[in-house]
């Protein structure tokens, strides 16, 4: 489905230095898979995502979606962003439809459309609501029934509850697994947070900063559909060795940067 | 039925009864504060160049009912209409373009912000020659003080929308002109209005110094006769018509912005 090849993405940074924000990154995403993708802080993880996403230009490589080369935004992505990225001055509404809007899709159907997708992300009645009357769970769930009304193949999603609380971050996973499972599509979710990444994904992409480039893929084969028991999910000897195993090689990471980290 | 509220000594916050200072009316009282003190220095000074209120007020009566006022007024209104709404246009295109392309702002800045400070009088004797001693030529000076500011706020209103919603909107597949419209516009309007309160200010003040400058039309005529004649009370009437002018222009510049901006979260204020 999604094919990336000796992607290579490099930028000046503030000191005149060339930093390799993604370095030789190799990459198939199937058809309906859940792709988690995990690593230290500026390991280029959300630079990947913007990549596909056809938002940023990179150096060397290529990224590929139905054997299509990627060149630059495209109707068959949806993105959801770390901080909603919702107009403040739209209602629920306007901002659902807004990807459709942008297509050229007509007022009453894509108005018809985001009442379905406002009723499927639980927010109903909040459709003449503007975001700064909600709370930061349903923003989130705004911006996710925004990239689904544009019916995209692939969702692509920036640590899509980073800004969220813990109890509205496990929430919004449960239903995001539940959406999941009722329309399957390719999803490539961005995280920092091995419990999501395992929660999730149906293998986790482990990537290693200085340069960016994927250090490892784990596969996570816990059983499907996850969303009706989260907590037995968690408990199960599976779930805490994957997570463990993650978060030794993350400490590894850690470890190997922190002199770089203090020279410069 | 609420034992609460029958209870001696306690009373729901709600029912509280207001406080004196939030009731009081401080635009009012201000008003009337400076006009008493007006009229007493008016009388306590006794010159010919200070008349007190009653005067002066007396004196905008006879100059209204003899048609004097009515007839400048709306000369000077079209003055300002016609700069002002030329100065909104071309400094709200300037202003984008400005802040949205770093090359239009490098070659634009530099005489944006000279004009801005220079003092826009200077411009009018220019404009006289070129345009005539007419209408066009106020026009240009009530541009000349109101254009500026207007172009400034816009510029930094459009650098500070955040980058985040650009790229959203990008990632659903906006182009360059529906990103201007759709995102970057109605996101930086509360900034930009208040570069047009500002403009809508010192066009008022462009109006009536072209006016009185090129002195053949409108209150900025009437202002320069009664000068010469040194007719204090009829400078000073005119005057008040002015800041009416000035005051009522503000207030439909601020009622407009209150429609277009009532999504702005409102932040707190003393009261």
């Amino acid at each position: 489905m999604i094919e990336i090849r000796g992607l290579s993405k490099t930028f000046v940074g503030q000191d005149g230095d060339t930093v390799h924000a993604l370095r030789d990154v190799d990459l198939d995403v199937a058809e309906n898979e859940f792709l988690t993708v995990l690593g230290p802080s500026g390991c280029g993880k959300t630079t990947l995502l913007k990549a596909i996403a056809g938002l940023i230009p990179w150096n060397d490589g290529d990224i590929l979606i139905d054997g299509t080369p990627v060149r630059g935004p495209g109707p068959d992505r949806g993105m959801v962003f770390q901080n909603f990225a919702l107009l403040p001055w739209a209602t629920v509404l306007d901002n659902v439809a807004f990807g459709l809007k942008m297509r050229g899709v007509g007022r009453s159907e894509r108005e018809e459309r985001a009442r379905s997708l406002i009723a499927l992300v639980g927010l109903s009645g909040f459709e003449t609501k503007r975001p700064g009357e909600l709370s930061g769970g349903m923003q989130q769930r705004v911006g996710i029934a925004r990239a689904l009304a544009v019916q995209p193949r692939v969702l692509l999603m920036d640590e899509p509850f980073g800004a969220v609380d813990e109890q509205t971050r496990r929430l919004l996973q449960e239903e995001l697994l539940t959406i999941w499972e009722k329309r399957r599509m390719t999803v490539v979710f961005i995280t920092h947070s091995m419990e999501e990444a395992v929660l999730l994904g149906d293998r986790v992409v482990l990537m290693s900063a200085r340069p960016g480039r994927i250090a490892e893929i784990v596969p996570v084969p816990l059983r499907r559909p996850r969303s009706s028991d989260v907590g037995a999910l968690e408990r199960s000897g599976q779930y805490v060795e994957i997570t463990a195993y993650l978060w030794d090689r993350l400490r590894e990471m850690h470890e190997e940067q922190r002199p770089a980290e203090v020279a410069g | 039925m609420s034992a609460l509220a029958e209870r001696p000594g306690v009373r729901r916050p709600r029912e509280r009864r207001r406080s004196p200072w939030r009731r009081l009316p401080a635009a009012p009282l201000s008003l009337a504060a400076g006009a008493a003190a007006w009229e007493l220095i008016g009388h306590l000074a006794d010159v010919s160049f200070f008349p007190p209120l009653s005067t002066v007020l007396a004196r905008l009566a006879d100059i209204t009912s003899e048609g004097m006022i009515l007839g400048s007024l709306g000369g000077s209104l079209i003055n300002l209409a016609a700069g002002f709404a030329i100065s909104l246009v071309a400094g709200l295109a300037i202003g984008v373009a400005m802040g949205r392309y770093r090359k239009v702002e490098a070659a634009l800045g530099i005489y944006v912000y000279a004009l801005l400070t220079a003092p826009s009088l200077v411009f009018a004797p220019i404009f006289f020659s070129l345009l005539g001693a007419g209408r066009g030529s106020i026009i240009a000076v009530v541009v000349m003080y109101a254009m500026f500011v207007i172009v400034i706020n816009t510029a930094s209103a459009i650098q500070s929308v955040p980058a985040h919603l650009v790229e959203m909107a990008r990632s659903y597949g906006a182009g360059e002109g529906r990103i201007l419209l759709r995102v970057m516009l109605p996101a930086a309007l509360p900034m930009i209005m208040a570069g047009v309160r500002l403009g809508v200010g010192r066009a008022v003040t462009g109006m009536i110094n072209g006016e009185m400058f090129i002195a053949v039309v409108g209150l900025g005529h009437v202002v320069t006769e009664a000068g010469g004649r040194f007719d204090s009370a009829e400078v000073l009437a005119v005057l008040l018509v002015v800041i009416a002018v000035a005051l009522s222009a503000v207030g439909l510049v601020q009622a407009v912005d209150r429609r277009v901006t009532r999504w702005v979260p409102k932040t707190t204020r003393g009261h």
